[in-house]
């Protein structure tokens, strides 16, 4: 059906001669956002609470918190097939594997909502509903300092960021403390310490590493990881309807008590309550209409997932917050005499310096002694060691670095042989194993102008947009970076007594952390990137590009809130300069 | 407003009875569907013998009170390809052949201890498939078995919400 619609490009002007004046005014926003994830729940908040009436698209389906996590209070018993997927549903999903388990099946995308064409083996996962991937992330948020900003410039590589902690810091304090995030004040001048909640403890074999870590090395650190949980709600968190995070670890189901941060327990609501935002599920994202007379964007083209109509929308400011991916997709969609090669794309590097984390490195062992000792409860977090590889100076044969995420854990088990009563005594009466650990690589990217993003230039998905082309490839220095990290865990980890020490490669493809950044990178010349220092395209600038797409670089910390801190701070900036009129 | 929203997060976090779709909710041991539908009702009688062997009754329910004869019938129709079922389609005629050659009785007719002295000769088996057999239906009797309301929260601690992370605490 949706294969009758006609997609062709659009005569902008005579095209936009032709619609009544009523339909545009109905159609008329203060602003769009482009998505309702994890920045764009953010700049929904921001731009509603500043009084803006403003327009949130999002292409998938409404997700409303608690209603809508059909599986959240689920007992493993209830479910059919105890988790696993028939094999006539898994069939559906084709090669797509990401949540397919009955617990999160719902999160799930077909193949045939948006086909692409893997240049480079690439794993992109989506998460196509209200609230996109904030409902599905590890919930991970570790703050940048300067020797990541300034990394560029001191090391060479990508351009120079046109912000510093400085400009950002205060952006991460409001972000930290609406959202909530629980640590410790750690100190570290390149962990940079923010508003925290009190820290979930680290357990007796995390804490072992950690104090031989501190006896072993001056450069590196265990740390408790910083995240998005409420472990003591405040009044802040209250007021959202959230309440204390109760260790249930049935966060990717959706949390029906706002334990964790998610746009849809969080943000969104706080832009509904303002009266201001009209949220429009089903709506995907075809272009970004540019007004040539005016020089400025104008509106967004939304093809309506359900019936096939193209409709336009208006707006003074349009934020760009659709998943890195997509946000370089739709700009490399968005076409005009102006910008005949994707919106803003006066540089040529659209879609170019497309980067992500490698997350190739894992490594686990096995624990010896801490016999008498176990956990209780569930932990919804993990030990963390900040990026420890060339930080005040570049010392090794790779640039850059990497962050590691450590988790032990005792588990209890049973002796599955024999028959009959024996065996099923054994399986009412688990004993308690050994203690074990694992831990895994988060290392940066340098991004370089062959990892890119384009458009195929005839292959289209049903609603008409072209696919995307993803061309990203590891470089010899992720692969010394990998060595690197296999070597360094497996001597911290002799160090710690640990025994059958397993530290490999993965070689897991480019796109598996789900950390996408780039393409649409900040930087302070219009030459060689697309964005000022307030996430504005250089040459449209009522147009910001706020997620992932925006990072020059990609640090080794969990990016999510770095995303929210930049959104916020440039939602902020955007209605400043509407009441300055200099947009 | 937000205090009665409190409130019933309170009341889902106590698992109570709670307002579910249809589909997400009509899920339980009796209500199966594929039962009967893909074995023949002989097989599937063998079946159900051995997977009560395998986790009996006692002073304590046993896999066959607990209905994972129903669940292991399920999970093969609906998650398993069809050379796998018919591989235990055939295990299952080799388990009464083997009945027949040994004992000169039907599986259904042996003590507890010769149904247990036969299956158990089929984790050494040289023959890869029945080995296979076995080990899946003894897999998928030990998930159902120990994934039921009943094991979990009768003997291995459930529970959804504990409210804590303890990282380090004595024995």
């Amino acid at each position: 059906m949706l294969n009758n619609f006609m997609f062709q490009r659009f005569n902008f002007s005579t095209e936009m001669a032709n619609i009544s004046i009523d339909a545009i005014k109905k159609n008329t926003y203060d602003a769009i956002v482009i998505g309702s994830g994890i920045s764009g729940g953010w700049a929904a908040k921001e731009l509603c609470e500043n009084g803006l009436k403003t327009l949130v698209l999002e292409r998938g389906r409404d997700v409303k918190h608690i209603e809508d996590y059909p599986t959240a209070n689920k007992h493993p018993w209830e479910f059919e097939h105890r988790g696993q997927v028939p094999l006539a549903v898994r069939e559906a999903y084709g090669s797509i594997r990401s949540f397919m388990r009955e617990e999160t099946l719902h999160w799930a995308i077909k193949p045939d909502e948006q086909p692409f064409v893997q240049e480079k083996p690439f794993s992109w996962t989506r998460g196509y509903h209200v609230g996109g991937k904030s409902l599905l992330w590890a919930r991970q948020t570790q703050r940048w300092s300067d020797f990541d900003f300034e990394g560029p410039a001191r090391d060479g590589y990508a351009v120079d960021w046109p912000i510093r902690y400085a400009d950002i810091a205060p952006w991460y304090s409001h972000v930290e403390k609406f959202a909530g995030i629980s640590g410790n004040k750690d100190g570290l001048p390149h962990l940079p310490d923010g508003e925290f909640l009190p820290p979930i403890e680290l357990n007796c074999v995390e804490q072992h590493l950690q104090g031989v870590l501190a006896q072993n090395y001056t450069d590196r650190q265990l740390i408790q990881g910083r995240c998005a949980h409420l472990t003591s709600p405040q009044a802040v968190h209250l007021q959202q309807g959230r309440g204390k995070c109760q260790h249930r670890n049935l966060c990717n189901r959706g949390c029906p008590l706002g334990g964790y941060f998610s746009a849809n327990a969080s943000t969104l609501p706080a832009a509904a309550k303002t009266g201001k935002m009209t949220l429009r599920p089903h709506s995907v994202v075809h272009s970004i209409i540019f007004d040539v007379k005016k020089d400025k964007a104008s509106g967004v083209r939304v093809v309506d997932a359900n019936t096939g109509e193209m409709i336009e929308y208006f707006a003074k400011i349009i934020f760009v917050n659709a998943g890195a991916v997509n946000s370089n997709l739709i700009l490399l969609n968005s076409l005009s005499t102006r910008f005949p090669t994707g919106l803003g794309n006066e540089s040529g590097l659209l879609g170019k310096y497309f980067a992500c984390h490698n997350y190739r490195g894992k490594a686990s062992a096995q624990v010896e002694g801490f016999q008498d000792k176990t956990t209780s409860g569930k932990n919804p977090s993990n030990g963390y060691i900040p990026r420890f590889r060339n930080v005040q100076k570049q010392e090794m044969d790779f640039l850059r670095g990497y962050s590691i995420g450590v988790g032990a854990g005792r588990w209890s088990g049973s002796n599955r042989e024999g028959i009959g009563e024996d065996l099923k005594n054994q399986l009412l009466h688990p004993a308690l194993g050994n203690w074990g650990i694992s831990a895994w690589m988060q290392g940066e990217t340098v991004p370089i102008e062959s990892n890119h993003l384009r458009l195929h230039t005839e292959l289209k998905d049903k609603y008409g947009i072209p696919q995307l082309i993803t061309s990203v490839a590891w470089t010899e220095n992720d692969d010394k970076m990998v060595k690197d990290f296999q070597e360094q865990v497996e001597e911290m980890f002799t160090k710690a007594g640990f025994k059958n020490i397993n530290a490999n490669d993965s070689h897991s493809n480019p796109g598996s952390d789900i950390h996408e950044m780039g393409g649409v990178r900040m930087g302070k010349d219009p030459k060689t990137s697309l964005l000022n220092e307030w996430n504005q395209l250089h040459s449209c600038k009522n147009v910001f590009v706020s997620d992932g797409a925006c990072m020059t670089s990609t640090g080794t910390q969990n990016p999510s809130l770095t995303y929210m801190a930049i959104t916020a701070r440039a939602a902020n900036y955007a209605v400043s300069a509407l009441k300055k009129r200099i947009l | 407003m937000h205090r009665r929203k409190s409130i019933q997060n309170i009341a889902l976090l106590a698992g109570g009875l709670i307002a579910l779709p249809n589909w997400a909710k009509a899920w339980s041991l009796d209500s199966l569907p594929m039962v009967g539908k893909l074995l023949n009702p002989a097989a599937e009688n063998t079946l159900a013998l051995i997977i009560e062997t395998i986790i009996p009754e006692s002073d304590t329910k046993g896999a066959k009170s607990l209905g994972v004869p129903a669940f292991v019938n399920t999970m093969l129709a609906d998650c398993y390809e069809r050379k796998v079922v018919e591989n235990v389609e055939k295990g299952l005629a080799v388990v009464e052949k083997l009945a027949i050659e040994r004992y000169q009785q039907s599986f259904a007719n042996l003590t507890t201890s010769q149904k247990e002295q036969l299956l158990l000769s089929l984790e050494k088996e040289t023959d890869s498939n029945l080995k296979d057999f076995y080990s899946l239906i003894k897999n998928l009797t030990i998930q159902g078995f120990t994934s039921s309301e009943y094991v979990q929260t009768t003997f291995l601690k459930y529970e959804m919400a504990p409210g804590h992370y303890y990282g380090c605490v004595s024995i």
